[in-house]
């Protein structure tokens, strides 16, 4: 399918629609079409945000929540992250919401400016729902 | 200390974006490299050899060297 946000993102002469049809490197649209509207990224996270903050929000979807939008070729934004770890704390979840945090990091990859930043931002919710980070835990390495 | 906001979207787009066209170009290269390393020298080796191949000559040489069990040396 058609990496409609990559094309957008690059601006670029690639032609081929084929050359960005990996099948993990996913779209950050949620449906790969090269025509009809482009969604922007504020409405992308808005979309996810409100995904997260649904009140009864059940634990697949939690789980197919964060497995799809760790797919895609980005690394989320602190408000869609506190969605998601907000609902963690509906569901009494503290395993998944530490998982979070552990999947930031590596979706960061080499960037590793990117971790601390979203660990600023969230710093409040984690406060407030009492997550520990893996840091604080010592599960962060080996 | 605040930290400031990183990119956070497209990162693996711009790496690919960067490598992508090195990987192909350093595949060409190789793939071209070795066709006028390997391939052409051994086509250009075989078309000497067979040249002035006698074929006729090499099979007398082969017969009368006994290694044929079809035909015998000449004179047996």
């Amino acid at each position: 399918y058609i990496n409609t946000r990559v094309l957008r993102g690059l601006q670029s002469g690639l032609s081929s629609d084929r050359l960005w049809s990996f099948s993990s490197t996913a779209s950050v649209a949620a449906r790969s079409y090269s025509h009809g509207k482009q969604e922007t990224d504020e409405e992308f996270d808005a979309r996810w945000v409100t995904y997260f903050n649904k009140p009864d929000i059940d634990a697949w979807e939690l789980r197919k929540g964060m497995n799809t939008l760790i797919g895609y070729d980005l690394v989320p934004e602190p408000k869609i992250l506190e969605a998601a770890l907000r609902a963690c704390r509906r569901l009494n979840d503290l395993a998944s919401a530490i998982r979070i945090l552990e999947a930031v990091k590596d979706k960061s990859g080499p960037h590793k400016e990117i971790y601390p930043y979203v660990l600023q931002e969230l710093r409040p919710t984690l406060s407030e729902l009492g997550i520990p980070t893996p840091e604080e835990l010592g599960i962060d390495k080996a | 200390m605040s930290l400031p906001k990183p990119a956070m979207r497209g990162l693996l787009a711009k790496r690919l974006r960067f490598h992508l066209p090195i990987a192909f170009g350093l595949s060409i290269i190789a793939a071209v490299a070795f066709k006028f390393t390997v391939t052409e020298p051994r086509k250009q080796a075989y078309a000497d050899f067979y040249k002035h191949y006698d074929s006729m000559k090499e099979f007398s040489a082969m017969r009368e060297a006994g290694v044929f069990e079809s035909v015998r040396p000449t004179g047996k």
